[in-house]
């Protein structure tokens, strides 16, 4: 499921197919709720301005529209959300958050709907690989030579005041990630190997 | 209102209260969700009830009868409507009220309506009981009303005009034609405010300078408006038909031919011939063309001025002396001149004190102040007019050049809910961005136009019919917001956005962005407003009386709206809004005098202690001391409070009665809330 847009369930595949957006099939309220309430920010308010979207620094290189998924989170279209690809392009800069002149948080709409879409066990490998890198390391990038040689280049230590200097508190870090079933998730969707 | 003194029944006090109550269906707005004849028959058991009745529309003319004929047929001494709210139809019901005979303030509402079907529409039993407790409440109050009479004062024969834009020109013309003589106070040394700033007019493109200089000479000239300019208020007090306003008048350092006259200067005053400026050595930024152009430390804003008076920057004069020499024998400057402040006394009075531009360059995205080549609206209204800095040629700041692509930043700063910018939408923008884009389509061959846009609100008279035009002319309209602005080496501008129809970040490189900045109240709109005791809505606009049937008008009686102070409006809903606030402002003047509500605090001078907290408290300087029989004591002047209560609640002593809202009233509707009840 990362890069083409090919579901596995052909049910869901024929309903995505569907051009016509029919409120009583594709609709479910209750999504537009939920991603208010893990976002944070009330979404119902966009008003389509494409501030947004104009901020955004992955639109101009790929199909992700920050202000689309406002409106289908709007509709909610809560197949549609959590099985397109495109909800995995966000950088997280926050830069549409910002200038929202709604001040709303189209950021945090992209994080719940990816809560959500990991719960159902969407999740590009890419991500999953981060978790097992946290799980190991204590970091998504973890530190490397060449990190190295241009701290000390820099006057600092090697290590930084993490988990790379501090490997004790591994265990705990580790802790956290099975206590939310994190690792979990990412070992089952990784060995399920889609 | 129709009544004659008092009833004579009620005139052989004390009696038993005797109360009629009257219960309106709505329709279906109050029976459809409230059991009104058990609400009725509650009613009839309440103390002092005689009468209970209910009817489908008690304010149709048999409601109204059925309330005049139980007067008379019960004696009442009391009326209580359950209804709607005394803001909508207290009048009418006093009227009945005094048609049967009744003084009308024995005249008391019950709100089952707004406060009670409408809120608690699904709740049957619920929304029954809350109106019996009302009915009861009202009904405890009635038993306690006074007979009161209305203060009729006298009106000043003169009005004030705060402002004088073109919604101040309009009203003043329009209350000086009535025959009120008219005070017209403008800050800055001439009159017409933005419109004389502007090039053209939407949608019929007119030339602003050529429909508003005629007014603005008229202004100036017609007898029965006194103008003042380079004056603010300094100070108000009064009330309705009686305001004594003090004048500040800054020093302009020139006489006027009158004032010149006054002072034994035979022929002599400013004639306006710039002899002075000529030979003045100070050269200021003029902040009328937005800096783009210098003046003198002695100038004129522009060539059209009325009054045609050169006015002395004192921050910047070097008091050299040269100005008074070319001046010569018109003797018109005294570097010397002091400011002036005098009282006039005024009936009425109209704010029009307008707009300014919000300081856009708080959008930081945008990048006002930081690239050269994005200028306001109002400044490229300077740059495209022939009389501005440039003699109409558009350049862009950075080289002089003329610009070959132009991008329109529409909302910029409106419709912003950052807190940054502004909430509303500025409602003129859209409109002007059209005509931004029209001239310099029309003035500079091949010049493309981008008119970045959320929603083009074109809702005005020929306004759709100019946006089809503008579009067919070939300006080309891209609805996304501007997300950022970058600047190139080259001082170009790469505008981006969403193009939102299409779905795609889209990056346009112009030589010249115009941002179509949010406007709001001017700095002093605020000093004005407390000065005269208006209120304002959350965003800071001046408030109307009402929204929709007192757009003129102010909570405190005899102050009036118009133009872009109460909101922002174009040029026609400025003068329609200012010849509405002119008619309004003449009639309590044509009419001699005006009635003010008997709500006003009275001092029981035997309990007053001369403390004079009070006097302190009272936000509308309406108590003061004097003097009784020897002893200190309050005194109000009725027509200055406005029953606020905030004397009455605070008096130790308990020495202030709040008419129409007294002690024993109020205990009496408590008492009744909580003893009372159906037991
Ligand atoms: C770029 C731009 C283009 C526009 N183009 C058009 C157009 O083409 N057509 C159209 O219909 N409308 C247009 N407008 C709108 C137009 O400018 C306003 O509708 C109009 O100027 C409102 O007039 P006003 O009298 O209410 O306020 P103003 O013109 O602001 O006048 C208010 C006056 O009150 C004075 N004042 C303020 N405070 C005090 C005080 N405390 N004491 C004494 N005096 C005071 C000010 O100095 C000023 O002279 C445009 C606006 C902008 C920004
Ligand atoms: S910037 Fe805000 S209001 Fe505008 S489209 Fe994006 S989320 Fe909606
Ligand atoms: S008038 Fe148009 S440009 Fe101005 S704030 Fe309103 S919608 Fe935006």
């Amino acid at each position: 499921m990362t890069s083409a847009k090919a579901y596995k369930d052909a049910a869901l595949a024929a309903r995505l197919s569907d051009r016509v957006y029919r409120p009583a099939e594709d609709s479910d309220p209750s999504f537009t709720a939920e991603v208010e309430k893990i976002g944070g920010t009330a979404a119902h308010l966009c008003f389509q301005c494409g501030t947004c979207t104009g901020s955004c620094p992955s639109a101009p290189r790929s199909s992700y529209r920050i202000r689309t998924f406002m409106r289908r989170a709007n509709l909610g279209m809560k197949d549609v959300c959590l099985n397109d690809p495109d909800l995995w392009l966000c950088t997280t800069c926050y830069t549409c958050s910002d200038r929202c002149p709604r001040d709303l948080i189209p950021t945090d709409v992209i994080m719940a709907m990816r809560n959500m879409a990991a719960k159902q066990g969407i999740v590009p490998k890419n991500f999953l690989a981060t978790v097992n890198f946290i799980y190991n390391t204590g970091h998504g990038v973890p530190n490397n030579d060449a990190n190295r040689v241009a701290r000390v280049k820099l006057g600092l230590e090697p290590e930084p005041e993490t988990t790379c200097k501090y490997p004790e508190f591994l265990p705990a870090i580790r802790k956290i990630l099975e206590a939310y079933g994190t690792k979990q998730l990412a070992d089952k969707v990784l060995s399920e190997g889609q | 209102m129709v009544y004659t003194g008092k009833n004579a029944a009620a005139a052989e006090a004390p009696e038993e209260p005797r109360i009629g109550v009257f219960i309106c269906h709505c329709g279906t707005n109050i029976a459809g969700s409230i059991d009104v004849p058990a609400v009725r028959d509650y009613a009839a058991t309440i103390p002092h009830v005689v009468v209970a009745q209910n009817y489908a529309y008690m304010c149709s003319t048999p409601g109204q009868n059925m309330i005049k004929d139980a007067i008379a047929e019960h004696h009442l001494t009391g009326v209580v409507v359950a209804a709607c709210t005394p803001r909508l139809h207290e009048p009418t019901f006093r009227t009945a009220t005094a048609n049967g005979g009744l003084n009308p303030f024995r005249f008391e509402m019950a709100n089952i309506r707004d406060q009670g079907s409408w809120v608690h529409m699904h709740d049957w039993d619920g929304g029954t009981a809350k109106a019996k407790d009302a009915i009861r409440i009202a009904v405890a109050k009635a038993t306690k009303l006074e007979d009161l009479y209305p203060m009729s004062v006298p009106v000043e024969h003169r009005a004030l005009v705060v402002g004088a834009g073109i919604g101040g020109i309009q009203a003043s013309m329009d209350l000086a034609a009535a025959g009120i003589e008219t005070y017209l106070i403008e800050k800055q040394p001439t009159i017409g405010g933005r419109m004389s700033q502007l090039d053209k007019t939407f949608p019929t493109l007119d030339c602003s300078q050529c429909i508003l200089s005629p007014k603005m000479a008229e202004a100036g000239r017609t007898p029965g408006i006194k103008l003042y300019t380079l004056a603010e208020i300094e100070n108000v007090e009064g009330y309705i038909g009686n305001f004594d306003v003090t004048i500040r008048r800054h020093a302009r350092g020139v006489l006027t031919p009158n004032e010149a006259a006054a002072k034994g200067i035979i022929g002599g005053g400013c004639t306006g011939c710039g002899d002075c400026s000529n030979v003045c050595p100070v050269v200021k930024p003029n902040e009328w063309e937005f800096n783009m152009a210098p003046r003198k430390a002695i100038y004129i804003c522009h060539a059209q001025v009325v009054p045609l008076i050169y006015t002395i920057d004192f921050d910047a004069c070097v008091k050299c002396g040269l100005c008074i020499t070319a001046c010569g024998t018109k003797k018109a400057i005294d570097l010397e001149m002091q400011d002036e402040l005098f009282t006039i006394k005024v009936g009425t009075v109209i704010l029009a004190t307008g707009y300014e531009a919000f300081p856009i360059e708080q959008k930081k995205e945008w990048g006002y102040k930081l690239y050269d080549n994005v200028i306001t609206s109002l400044e490229f209204e300077r740059l495209i007019c022939a009389s501005g800095p440039t003699i109409g040629h558009l350049v862009r700041p950075s080289d002089g050049e003329t610009p070959q692509s132009v991008g329109f930043v529409l909302c910029a700063g409106s419709r912003d809910n950052t807190g940054i910018g502004k909430p509303y939408c500025s409602r003129f923008c859209c409109m002007y961005s059209l005509k931004h884009a029209h001239q310099v389509i029309e003035k500079i061959p091949g010049c493309r136009a981008y008119i970045f846009y959320m929603d083009i609100r074109s809702f005005g008279k020929a306004y759709e019919e100019f946006y089809y035009r503008v579009q067919n002319e070939g300006a080309k309209f891209i609805r996304g917001r501007v997300a950022q602005i970058q600047e190139l080496p080259n001082k170009n501008l790469i505008v981006v956005a969403e193009d939102t129809l299409l779905g795609n970040q889209v990056q346009i490189e112009v030589d010249l962005v115009v941002l179509a900045a949010a406007i709001q109240p001017t700095a002093e709109t605020e000093i004005v407003r407390r000065q005269f005791g208006v209120s304002c809505s959350g965003d800071k606009w001046l408030l109307e009386a009402h929204p929709k049937l007192n757009p003129c008008g102010t909570t405190t009686a005899g102050v009036y709206l118009a133009g872009v102070c109460q909101g922002p409006k174009d040029i026609p809903d400025t003068v329609a809004q200012a010849e509405g606030a002119a008619s309004a402002a003449s009639i309590p003047i044509h009419s001699g005098h005006v009635e003010l509500e008997p709500y006003y605090a009275q001092c029981m001078q035997n309990l007053c202690a001369g403390c004079g907290m009070c006097t302190r408290l009272c936000p509308y300087s309406a108590l003061s001391m004097t003097v009784v029989d020897g002893r200190t004591v309050m005194e109000v002047t009725a027509a200055k409070c406005k029953g606020c209560g905030t004397c009455g609640g605070f008096c130790p002593g308990g020495a202030i009665k709040m008419q129409h809202f007294t002690s024993p009233q109020i205990l009496a509707q408590i008492d009744a809330f909580f003893l009372g009840g159906e037991q």
